[in-house]
C-alpha cells in the first residue's frame, strides 16, 4: 500500500513539474526591471549596489569608480582634488545625486543641493543648442570659490492649482515661481530659465544600450498614426564625435552619450576641464582663472564616473503579486500611460560593457520628446526640443524615490510634485487625454495605478 | 533567480494534494529552513535602533559641546595644555562619528548632514584665503561655507596642521576664532542629525522600530529594516578596506589619507569596525539588548562565532599596523595589507553568509 502510494506521489509530483503548470502572469514579466542587472532588495541604499551580473573584474572596477562618484573637489592649487570652480553648483556628483537617487527638493535657498538653473537668451548658437546667455553662459552657477562671486542666487514663490476629481474629491498642486536674483553682472529679464533637479543615476548603460533604431522605431514626430502622441527624436551635437548625434540624457535628451552626460556635469556642475569641455564655463567672462591647469581632469577619470553610473543595478519590483497592484498596472496600459512610457526594450549586443548587452529591460521610457503642455512648460528650448517639450523620464525605481532621498525628494524636472499623484495631475500636452482618463478613475482606482508606480 | 508563480486553482486538486505531500515529505527528511513569516524581530529592531544607533548619535552630540567647549577656552587661554584638551576633544567626537558609519543612512544623507560634517579634502586654497580676508568668522558665517571648509576635517587641520606638527606659537588669533565658530558649527548638525533621528525630534527612528507596521513609509516589512543593519556593515566594511586603505596604500600618496593630519586614520578605521560590531552585537557602550547576532545564532552557530571572531582580528590588525599610517604605507607595506586582507574577510562574510540568511527570512 505504501510503495503505491509513494509511487502516486512520485508520478503526480513530476506531472506538477512540468511547464503547463508553472504559471508565469504576463503582467509580472517586468518584474526585472533591469534584466540581469536587476537587484533584490528593500533597503535605503538599494540605488547604491553594483549590478548583479558583474565579473569580479568589472565589480572591483566598480567599486573603484564608487570612490570617483563621491570625490569632493577643491579650488586649485591643491594636492588632491584640484580644479574646482571658479563658480559651481555643487563639488561631487553624490552632493546631488543623494544616495544615488533624486535630489531632495531644497529645504532652503542658501543650499540648493541637486537643483540648477539652465539658462539660455531666446534664439540658438550655431550648433542649434541653446544661446548662452553673455557673461553667464548656459547654466546659473549659484556658487563660487572664495574670493569669487557666484553666478546669483535663487529664490521662489509659490502658485496654487486647486482642482476637483469628477467624483467630488479635491486636489491641490503647488509651483513655484522661480527669480534669479543678486547676479555679479546686470541680468535680463528676457532670459531664459529651466530649473532642473538631479535624477536617479541607475541603469543609464543600459539606456544607453538600447540601439537607435529601437528608439527611433516609436518616433512619430507628425504623428502620422494620428494617436495624439508623437514622440520625437531630440539630435544634438557630439563634442566626441563631432557630428550630431540621437539624445538620450538630460531632462530634454540634450546629450547624446554617459560619457558626454558626465563630462558636461563636472564642466558645468564643478567646473572642471576636461578633454571633453577643455575650457572653463566661464570662459570669457570676467571671472574666469588665469591658472594653466586645464584639463583639470583627464579622461580617464570621465571613464570610471561613467563606468559607475552604468555598472550600477536595477531594483526589482516589490509585491508585483498584490491584486491592487497588478489592477493598476493594467489602468496603466488602458489608459496609455504606456504610449510614451513604454515598458519594454531589449538592449544590442555592441555595448563593450558585456553586462550591458541583450537585456530585456523595462525602463518605462521611449525616451523621446513629447510636448507636455503650457503646466511643465519651461520655455527654453535645446535643440530640437522646444519650450514645451520633455523626455519621458524612465519609471523604473520611481517607488524607491522618497526611501532613499526623504520626504523632500519629488517628482518632475523641477521636484513641483510631492507625490505620484501630484505628477501625474501636472500632466498636460500629449499627456492630457490619459490625464483626463486618470481623473475619471474612481478613487479605488487612483489607488490602484499609484500602488503600481510605487511599486516599479 | 527566477520567479516561478503557481496558480494553485489551475492546477487540479489531486496534484496539488500530491505535490503538497512531496512538499512535507522533503520538509520532514531534511533540515532545510522553514520560512516563518511570523517570526517578530521587534526585539533587535528596537535594540540595534534605540541602543546602537540613536545612542552613537546622542554621544556624539554630547561629545561635539565639549569640542566647543575646549575650543573656546582655547581662544580665551592660550596655553599648551589647552591645546592639547582641543585635540583630544577633537578625537573623542571623531571617535562616535567613525562608529555611525556603519549605518550611514537616512537623515545623513537625505538631510546634506554629512557633507558640512565630513567633507574632504579641506579646500585649503580656500581656507587660507577666508582666514586672510576680513569676513566675521562667526558660526553663522562658517554655516554659509560649503562642507570643505568646515567640518571634522577643517577643524582637525588648524588644529594638528598640515604635517602634525603645529606649536601653540603657530596659531593666529583669526585660526582660534575659527576654530571655535567652525566646532559650533559642527555642533549645529551633529544636534540635526540627533534629532533627525531622535523621538524628540523627527522621530526617523521609529521608522526602523515599527518596520513592517502598516503605515510604515519606509520598511514595508522587519526583514528589510535587517538587510538594511547588514548592508550599511558590507557598505563600511568595503569603503574601509577598498577606500580608505586602498587608496593612500596602492597609489603610496599620503593625501589621500583621511585622518593624516592628526595622525587618527588608524582609530578611524577601527571605530569603523567597531561600528559594524555595535550594530551585530546590539551593543553600545556597555548597553545589553539582541543584535543581528542573535538572529545568526538561530541559524548558524558556526557562523555567527566566525563573523564576531573576524570583527575582532580585522579591529586587531588595523590596531596592530606598524607606526602611524602615514608611514606604514612606505614602510610597512605588509601590516597595512594583512589589515586589508582582514577587514576584506569580513566583508566577504558578511556579504556571502550573513546577507543571504537575512535576505531569505
Amino acid at each position: 500500500m505504501h510503495k503505491y502510494l509513494i509511487l502516486i506521489i512520485f508520478v503526480l509530483s513530476l506531472a506538477s513539474c512540468t511547464n503547463e503548470d508553472v504559471y508565469i502572469d504576463p503582467l509580472d514579466e517586468d518584474v526585472y526591471l533591469g534584466g540581469e542587472t536587476s537587484i533584490e532588495g528593500f533597503f535605503i541604499n538599494i540605488f547604491q549596489q553594483p549590478a548583479s551580473n558583474l565579473s569580479q573584474e568589472e565589480l572591483t572596477l566598480h567599486l573603484k569608480s564608487d570612490q570617483a562618484f563621491a570625490d569632493i573637489f577643491v579650488s586649485a592649487p591643491s594636492t588632491h582634488n584640484s580644479g574646482l570652480g571658479p563658480v559651481f553648483n555643487q563639488v561631487s556628483c553624490e552632493h546631488c545625486h543623494v544616495a544615488n537617487g533624486r535630489s531632495p527638493f531644497p529645504s532652503n535657498t542658501d543650499n540648493l543641493r541637486g537643483l540648477l538653473f539652465r539658462i539660455s537668451k531666446p534664439g540658438e548658437d550655431e550648433m542649434g543648442g541653446p544661446l548662452a546667455v553673455d557673461n553667464f553662459g548656459t547654466q546659473l552657477q549659484t556658487k563660487a570659490n572664495f574670493g569669487i562671486e557666484a553666478e546669483g542666487k535663487v529664490d521662489w514663490s509659490y502658485s496654487y492649482i486647486v482642482g476637483n476629481y469628477p467624483d467630488g474629491n479635491e486636489f491641490m498642486l503647488k509651483n513655484r515661481i522661480f527669480r534669479i536674483y543678486d547676479t555679479y553682472m546686470p541680468w535680463e529679464f528676457t532670459n531664459l530659465i529651466s530649473p532642473r533637479i538631479a535624477p536617479p543615476v541607475f541603469g543609464l548603460g543600459l539606456l544607453e544600450a538600447i540601439p537607435e533604431e529601437q528608439i527611433l522605431l516609436y518616433a512619430d514626430p507628425e504623428d502620422i498614426d494620428n494617436d495624439g502622441i508623437s514622440g520625437k527624436a531630440n539630435i544634438v551635437w557630439s563634442v566626441t564625435d563631432h557630428t550630431f548625434k540621437l539624445g538620450r540624457f538630460g531632462w530634454k535628451a540634450g546629450q547624446p552619450s554617459l560619457i558626454q552626460q558626465t563630462a558636461g556635469a563636472y564642466h558645468q556642475d564643478m567646473g572642471l576641464t576636461s578633454p571633453l569641455f577643455p575650457k572653463e564655463s566661464c570662459e570669457n567672462q570676467t571671472q574666469a582663472d588665469d591658472y594653466s591647469d586645464d584639463p583639470e581632469i583627464d579622461l580617464e577619470l570621465m571613464k570610471i564616473t561613467t563606468f559607475y553610473a552604468q555598472s550600477l543595478g536595477v531594483p526589482i519590483r516589490r509585491n508585483f503579486e498584490d491584486d491592487q497592484v497588478k489592477e493598476g498596472k493594467k489602468l496603466f496600459r488602458k489608459l496609455n500611460c504606456n504610449a510614451c512610457h513604454r515598458e519594454a526594450f531589449v538592449t544590442g549586443d555592441q555595448s563593450d560593457k558585456p553586462f550591458l548587452n541583450n537585456q530585456k529591460i523595462f525602463p518605462y521610457t521611449d525616451l523621446l520628446l513629447h510636448d507636455m503642455g503650457d503646466g511643465l512648460a519651461d520655455f527654453r528650448p535645446e535643440f530640437v526640443a522646444n519650450g514645451y517639450e520633455w523626455r519621458t523620464p524612465p519609471l523604473w525605481g520611481i517607488g524607491f524615490t522618497k526611501i532613499v532621498g526623504g520626504e523632500n525628494a519629488n517628482y518632475l524636472h523641477d521636484g513641483r510634485a510631492t507625490t505620484l499623484e501630484e505628477a501625474i495631475l501636472w500632466h498636460g500636452g500629449e499627456a492630457e487625454e490619459s490625464k483626463q482618463s486618470f481623473k475619471n478613475l474612481t478613487k479605488s482606482e487612483r489607488n490602484a495605478m499609484i500602488k503600481f508606480l510605487e511599486n516599479l | 533567480m527566477n520567479f516561478k508563480l503557481y496558480k494553485i486553482n489551475d492546477m487540479n486538486l489531486d496534484r496539488f494534494l500530491a505535490a503538497l505531500l512531496v512538499i512535507f515529505l522533503l520538509l520532514g527528511c531534511g533540515k532545510d529552513e522553514v520560512n516563518s513569516n511570523s517570526q517578530d524581530y521587534s526585539d533587535i529592531l528596537e535594540n540595534i535602533g534605540n541602543n546602537v544607533i540613536l545612542a552613537t548619535y546622542e554621544e556624539l552630540d554630547l561629545k561635539a559641546v565639549i569640542l566647543v567647549n575646549s575650543l573656546t577656552l582655547l581662544e580665551n587661554e592660550k596655553t599648551q595644555d589647552n591645546l592639547i584638551n582641543a585635540r583630544q576633544a577633537w578625537r573623542d567626537t571623531r571617535q562616535p562619528w567613525e562608529q555611525s558609519e556603519g549605518f550611514l543612512y537616512g537623515p545623513v544623507d537625505q538631510k546634506g548632514i554629512d557633507p558640512s560634517m565630513d567633507s574632504w579634502p579641506v579646500n585649503q586654497t580656500d581656507l587660507d584665503a577666508v582666514l586672510n580676508s576680513n569676513a566675521e568668522l562667526t558660526k553663522s558665517y562658517i554655516d554659509g561655507l560649503d562642507g570643505t571648509l568646515k567640518g571634522f576635517h577643517t577643524i582637525e587641520y588648524l588644529l594638528f596642521g598640515l604635517n602634525s606638527d603645529k606649536q601653540i606659537g603657530d596659531f593666529t588669533e583669526r585660526q582660534y576664532q575659527y576654530l571655535k565658530s567652525c566646532a559650533e558649527s559642527l555642533k549645529g548638525s551633529t544636534s540635526e542629525l540627533f534629532l533627525s533621528w531622535s523621538p524628540s525630534g523627527d522621530n526617523y527612528i521609529s521608522n526602523v522600530i515599527s518596520a513592517g507596521d502598516e503605515n510604515n513609509s519606509v520598511y514595508p516589512s522587519q526583514k528589510s529594516a535587517l538587510e538594511e543593519f547588514v548592508v550599511g556593515m558590507i557598505t563600511i566594511a568595503d569603503e574601509v578596506a577598498n577606500g580608505k586603505i586602498n587608496d593612500p596604500l596602492v597609489q603610496k600618496n599620503v593625501n589621500l589619507e583621511e585622518s593624516r593630519f592628526s595622525q587618527n586614520s588608524k582609530k578611524d578605521f577601527a571605530d569603523n569596525i567597531r561600528s559594524i560590531q555595535n550594530a551585530y552585537l546590539g551593543k553600545y557602550k556597555g548597553s545589553e539588548g539582541k543584535g543581528i547576532n542573535s538572529l545568526i545564532l538561530s541559524k548558524d552557530e558556526n557562523l555567527n562565532k566566525k563573523v564576531q571572531e573576524e570583527i575582532i582580528e580585522a579591529i586587531k590588525s588595523i590596531e596592530n599596523i606598524e607606526g602611524s599610517f602615514t608611514s606604514a604605507i612606505f614602510n610597512s607595506v605588509s601590516s597595512v595589507e594583512n589589515a586589508q586582507a582582514k577587514v576584506r574577510q569580513l566583508q566577504q562574510t558578511l556579504e556571502s553568509e550573513v546577507l543571504p540568511i537575512v535576505s531569505n527570512l
